[in-house]
């Protein structure tokens, strides 16, 4: 029942927001921001419990945890970064709203690589000489 | 055959969790990236028993990875890692290496001491010596400019107080020792002496004060007992020195021998 609050959340917030525009465009966009948070704070207990399944079934199969570490940080940062991306395209800075995605892009790519270093490391062992 | 099996359980987990994860993620612009590191990581996996043959524990190589990116991340706590550079870092390990070294050090002084102990005790017969060695780091006499190597700086073996009293007379009995005796000194426990009240309390007084002025005769008698003590000590602390000497190639300069009361016989 959770998909109607939130979707009344959303269009109460909406409907707010095109009357509140017209004479407050800055309280206008504060009431973005809140809903935003909101909605993404109904969804984080959600989110926490697909996580915590998955690494539970991932340490009782003996996996290594640092992968796991991994992929759950590359889930936080899409998601952070996605958040505050949007946010800052409601209020009409698309520029940096796509510095912020780079952002996210880039730290994401940070994570790889001790991935990729011990992977090049061990084919550079691996061909002769 | 096990490690088979769990490799394949790893590689299938991981690759079941990518897709899961895929889905997941919040938009299409991140996603190519996000998939980028997930198939790393499948990679990695499948990839994992050449790594572990070739290169060891690569699980904890990523750890360190990991957590060097945690510590030096972000704008704001850029300036308190600085100063844990590779400085400290270095300092650090010269300071943790050197307090391993102090305790094995304290380990083998306790264990050669044994040994030594043990020698004593098996050629000259003298049971509750006390040894205690003093080890230290100093340039090795073999190969003067190589690494430094632990040395016997000091050897100081403690007579037990038995041997000096049956050494000498025992005459004076636990009396004659206490003169020469050192900082500590237990006196023996007076015979306890019930006296009734009545008759015969005299009589009990005066062998009270007998047993008690005992001290005064044993005490002229403790002169040449001493002597005899010290000579027999001196006997005994050569052929300890000796002992050890031979055994254990020691300069006789670091050797030293103690008496019971803490007076040195001989060094």
């Amino acid at each position: 029942m959770e998909i109607i609050q939130i979707v009344g959340i959303g269009i109460l917030a909406t409907v707010l927001i095109l009357v509140l525009k017209e004479q407050k465009p800055v309280f206008a966009f504060l009431l973005t921001t809140a809903a935003g948070i909101l909605i993404f704070l109904f969804l984080i207990g959600k989110i926490g419990t697909i996580l915590g399944t998955l690494e539970r079934v991932a340490e009782s199969s003996g996996m290594e945890m640092i992968h796991i570490k991994t992929v759950f940080k590359i889930i936080g940062i899409s998601y952070i970064a996605e958040f505050g991306a949007q946010i800052v395209r409601d209020a009409g800075q698309e520029s940096i709203a796509s510095k912020i995605e780079l952002a996210g892009k880039v730290l994401i790519m940070v994570l790889a690589v001790p991935i990729i270093s011990i992977i090049i490391e061990t084919v550079m062992k691996l061909l002769p000489a | 055959m096990s490690w088979l099996s769990s490799w394949l359980h790893e590689l299938i987990l991981v690759v079941l969790m990518a897709a899961f994860v895929e889905m997941l993620l919040p938009s299409k612009s991140m996603e190519r990236y996000a998939r980028l590191v997930l198939s790393l990581l499948v990679l990695l996996t499948m990839l994992s028993p050449i790594i572990s043959l070739l290169k060891g524990d690569a699980s904890k190589e990523l750890t360190v990875a990991m957590q060097q990116q945690e510590r030096s991340g972000g704008l704001l706590n850029r300036a308190e890692g600085a100063p844990d550079s590779l400085d400290k870092i270095l300092a650090d390990g010269r300071m943790l290496a050197a307090g391993a070294r102090d305790q094995s050090l304290k380990l083998a002084a306790e264990e050669i001491a044994g040994q030594m102990r043990d020698q004593i005790a098996g050629s000259t017969g003298l049971g509750g010596v006390k040894v205690t060695v003093a080890l230290a780091m100093g340039p090795n006499p073999n190969a003067p400019l190589g690494e430094e190597v632990p040395l016997i700086s000091s050897v100081t073996v403690a007579l037990p107080p038995e041997q000096s009293a049956s050494g000498g007379a025992v005459q004076g009995g636990g009396a004659s020792s206490l003169p020469s005796a050192g900082p500590i000194q237990i006196n023996p426990v007076e015979p306890v002496q019930v006296s009734l009240e009545g008759s015969g309390g005299e009589g009990e007084a005066q062998e009270a004060s007998s047993s008690g002025g005992g001290s005064a005769p044993a005490s002229s008698s403790s002169g040449s007992g001493t002597e005899g003590v010290q000579e027999t000590q001196a006997e005994e602390a050569g052929t300890i020195i000796q002992l050890l000497e031979k055994n254990w190639n020691l300069d006789p300069a670091l050797i030293k021998v103690q008496s019971s009361g803490g007076g040195t016989v001989k060094s």
